[in-house]
């Protein structure tokens, strides 16, 4: 028989299993290029929908955990595949052993099955590559991704080909040279096919038990096929772990950010352009667009010490602060740091300018609170400046070690704050410094704290009429409205990323389903023995179904522990962590565990449902 | 006196038993009415494909009947369910099959005690009635290792002990000696003869001569019909 007319009438005299490794190649080839294609085009969707919106902070947080759900889904893909050829090809050495016995050349044994991984590797990952291009097409059409981009980056057809390709057929081999080296009385043996040899000593077990170690062993027997499930499924489950802990605790510790940030329950008082420019300021950061050449020390701007002693005589105000907002220039200072080792210095800095908003602030008094980074302002009319993280990222290099002009002044800076006035291009500095700078000795902005055992709208209306009978441009803007468009906006965004892990479990499901679908292959002989013997269908169902939790809970443990440590430690700095957000994480991964195990159970129950013979033929 | 089916332990009549093959139905039993009585040790003979094997796996209840009626042990088996027959192969029917079927992840001992352990007897008394069954098939020293390292007339004989586990009233035993050499076919003989002795009721199909000696009555299946049923 010829060298590929053999492996392909093997193929398909075994159209049950060569069938099953294609389907999960194709749906595993298919899953990785769609969730590739797919996150790019999320990626592209968040750039382009926080397009001059976000903080370079915030931008950072949302890159790094796409390019890491990218490398996981490519990594989940190429383990998958090395699973499925490792398992097709270790299946055969019984095979590989009875055709050496019966007199056919080692060389040619070698290359019939060779031949067969081939050509199952390369179908699956043709159609698997087809199959993902045309799924990220008809959901990219989905309505509800009609703002995406429709461009594909076609290199991830080729890329995904070859690499899953030569992943496979590496895998696929070491299992094969195995074989190779085997003599056909080795290959041959039971003992080498079921890999158990001596048992411990007898001892009576309860009926549970008795189930558990049935399934436990059977387990032992698939060993490298087990160790392959849970090492994938671990991947799996780290991915899932990531996007979804990762989802809710950045979505939790950004909206901290902004809501401390922005402070929560804050009023503004201002003249009513200042008012509508700090707003818009403000939601800059969902995607709004200030006024541009606004003169923000225009005389009329300025808060009258009259307004501010109105305040004063409000008896439902619990606080307020004072702040004077203007725009700058800053330049960097080159520096030097000295190299505690060698006591070399180090140049740092290169002049670099940016515009940005400048806030004066009296450092005793701010009613916000800011993620910062360093410590804020100490002292009034210091030189210490604290940047918001868009500044930092875009002109130091060690901005806690430099200094920066602004106005002929020289501020060191102290601290880095995550801010999102002004997309985080912010610098505070000392209001008395501020006002010295620019010759003028009013502010510009009023934050209003109310005592909270007040009615909330009797309070503001009588601060609009005392500052109406001051200024009637003076008025109290509400900044709920803009904290929560902006808290909304950071919700959208995690939202779409947490859709990544649905796509992820339902590939991971497959799978699951894929390996119970062969174990009960293998152990098919053995359910029916035990059945005929008196075991009932669901004792069937109950030693599949501990097969399944092993595999699941094990790799469960192993992801879940990485994927928090990865979340925690390397993607979020400083994570808030609700015991809402646990809540909420742990019913997401939990609901995840549950359903891959139903789901996994399927193939068992419909197996266990067969007639005891007919299983046994 | 008339005998009613609950007068034996296995009693058939007009039992058909038809398989599907694809587009063609295979009639592989046509109206086969056996009684066997307590303590009887019945060999059934006939060709390959005559529905020896068919016929067993109906009166153990792994297989039903296309038509016809079986009782067994007084259990109407047609009409039960998967969960009731499981539990009465368990308690009441030794089954030893040609091809041994043994467990391959369990132990000697284990495959020996499994029917037990489903039957929930305590541990003490499985572990005793382990050791003894061991004695009698002679594997003692087999205990602890795994049907893959036995011979072929070991593996049958810890299917015997396996079948005797629970002291079934019924065993059934499919060519038992089929594949063994005269030694170990001449310890399977003696194995039977002990349960004879001990008024089991028995029925084997073979085609050993010994065996169908040992027999209190040889019923010959040819094309799916017992002989002296003949239309």
């Amino acid at each position: 028989m010829s060298e590929t007319s053999f492996p392909i009438k093997d193929l398909w005299r075994r159209k049950m299993q060569t069938s099953l490794a294609l389907i999960s190649l194709i749906t595993c080839v298919a899953a990785t290029v769609f969730l590739l294609l797919f996150s790019e085009q999320l990626g592209f969707g968040i750039n382009s929908a926080a397009e001059n919106a976000l903080t370079v902070g915030y931008s950072m947080i949302f890159s790094s955990f796409l390019l890491f759900v990218g490398i996981l889904v490519f990594a989940v893909g190429a383990v998958i595949v090395s699973f499925i050829a490792f398992l097709l090809m270790a299946q055969r050495t019984r095979d590989f052993g009875l055709i050496k016995a019966a007199g056919c050349p080692n060389g040619l044994v070698f290359s019939y099955f060779f031949t067969e991984l081939f050509i199952v590797l390369f179908v699956g990952c043709v159609l698997g590559v087809a199959l993902g291009f045309l799924t990220d097409y008809a959901v990219i059409n989905l309505s509800a991704f009609q703002a995406y981009p429709k461009a594909l980056n076609l290199w991830y057809g080729p890329l995904v080909f070859v690499a899953f390709l030569v992943f496979g057929l590496v895998f696929g081999l070491k299992p094969l040279l195995n074989a190779s080296r085997l003599s056909p009385i080795i290959a041959l043996s039971p003992v080498q096919y079921f890999g158990l040899t001596e048992g411990s000593r007898f001892k009576a077990l309860s009926k549970s038990k008795l189930t558990l170690n049935i399934a436990a062993r059977s387990l032992f027997r698939r060993q490298s096929a087990t160790v392959r499930i849970v090492f994938f499924l671990s991947i799996v489950f780290i991915l899932l772990t990531v996007s979804i802990t990762g989802s809710i605790i950045a979505k939790d510790t950004t909206t901290a950010r902004v809501e401390e940030t922005e402070g929560k329950d804050l009023l503004l008082v201002a003249h009513t352009d200042m008012g509508n420019q700090y707003s818009a300021l403000l939601s800059k950061f969902s995607g709004g667009n200030e006024t541009t050449n606004f003169n923000y020390l225009d005389l009329n701007l300025a808060i009258p010490e009259a307004a501010l002693h109105q305040l004063n005589v409000i008896s439902g105000i619990a606080n307020f602060e004072t702040r004077l907002i203007c725009k700058g220039r800053l330049q960097e200072l080159m520096n030097f740091t000295i190299d505690p080792d060698t006591q070399a210095t180090n140049l740092i800095g290169d002049n670099r300018e940016t515009d940005a908003l400048i806030v004066g602030v009296d450092s005793e008094k701010v009613l916000s609170s800011w993620f910062i980074e360093g410590r804020f302002l100490r002292g009034a009319n210091s030189s210490e400046a604290v940047v918001g993280d868009s500044v930092a990222a875009v002109m130091f290099e060690k901005p806690l070690s430099q200094s920066f002009v602004m106005q002929n002044a020289t501020f060191n800076v102290v601290g880095l704050c995550l801010d999102p006035i002004n997309n985080g291009f912010v610098a505070f500095v000392s209001l008395e410094k501020l006002e010295n700078l620019n010759k003028v000795s009013s502010p510009n902005v009023v934050f209003v704290q109310l005592d909270s055992s007040f009615d909330y709208a009797s309070v503001v209306a009588q601060m609009q009429s005392h500052l109406a009978s001051v200024n009637s441009d003076l008025k109290v803007f509400d900044l709920n409205a803009t904290l929560k468009k902006n808290i909304g906006f950071l919700g959208a965004i995690w939202s779409v990323v947490l859709f990544l892990p649905l796509f992820i479990l339902g590939a991971a499901t497959l799978c699951l389903i894929a390996y119970l679908v062969l174990a009960i292959d293998e152990q098919h002989h053995e359910f029916a023995v035990l059945r005929a013997l008196g075991a009932k269908p669901k004792t069937v169902v109950t030693i599949l179904a501990i097969q399944s939790l092993i595999v699941l809970f094990s790799s469960f443990a192993v992801g879940i522990s990485l994927g928090v440590i990865i979340t925690l430690m390397i993607l979020i700095p400083q994570p808030v962590v609700t015991s809402f957000a646990i809540l909420e994480i742990a019913a997401w991964l939990l609901t995840a565990l549950v359903g891959m195990f139903m789901l996994s159970l399927y193939p068992a129950v419909r197996f266990a449902r067969k007639p005891v013979l007919k299983i046994m033929s | 006196m008339a005998l009613s089916a609950s007068d034996f332990v296995v009693a058939t009549q007009a039992l058909n038993k038809t398989y599907q093959i694809g587009y063609t139905e295979v009639q592989v039993l046509k109206g086969v009415t056996l009684n066997v009585a307590k303590g009887e040790f019945v060999a059934l003979c006939g060709p390959s494909g005559s529905g020896k094997t068919t016929l067993l796996n109906l009166i153990s209840g792994i297989d039903r009947p296309s038509s016809g009626i079986i009782y067994v042990l007084g259990e109407d088996l047609a009409i039960q369910d998967e969960d009731f027959l499981a539990e009465f192969r368990c308690d009441n029917v030794g089954y030893v099959f040609q091809s041994y079927n043994l467990v391959s992840t369990l132990t000697v001992a284990e495959n020996i005690a499994f029917p037990m352990e489903w039957a929930r007897k305590p541990a003490s008394e499985i572990e005793a009635r382990v050791v003894k069954l061991l004695e009698t098939v002679g594997l003692q020293q087999r205990a602890n290792h795994f049907p893959a390292q036995l011979s072929g007339g070991e593996q049958q004989r810890v299917a015997f002990a396996r079948a005797l586990a629970n002291d079934p009233e019924l065993i059934l035993a499919d060519e038992p000696t089929g594949n063994l050499d005269t030694k170990n076919g001449q310890k399977i003989t003696q194995m039977l003869r002990h349960l004879k002795a001990d008024g089991k009721t028995v029925i084997v199909a073979t085609h050993d001569p010994e065996l169908m000696q040992l027999a209190n009555r040889t019923e010959c299946l040819e094309d799916g019909r017992l002989a002296d049923q003949d239309e």
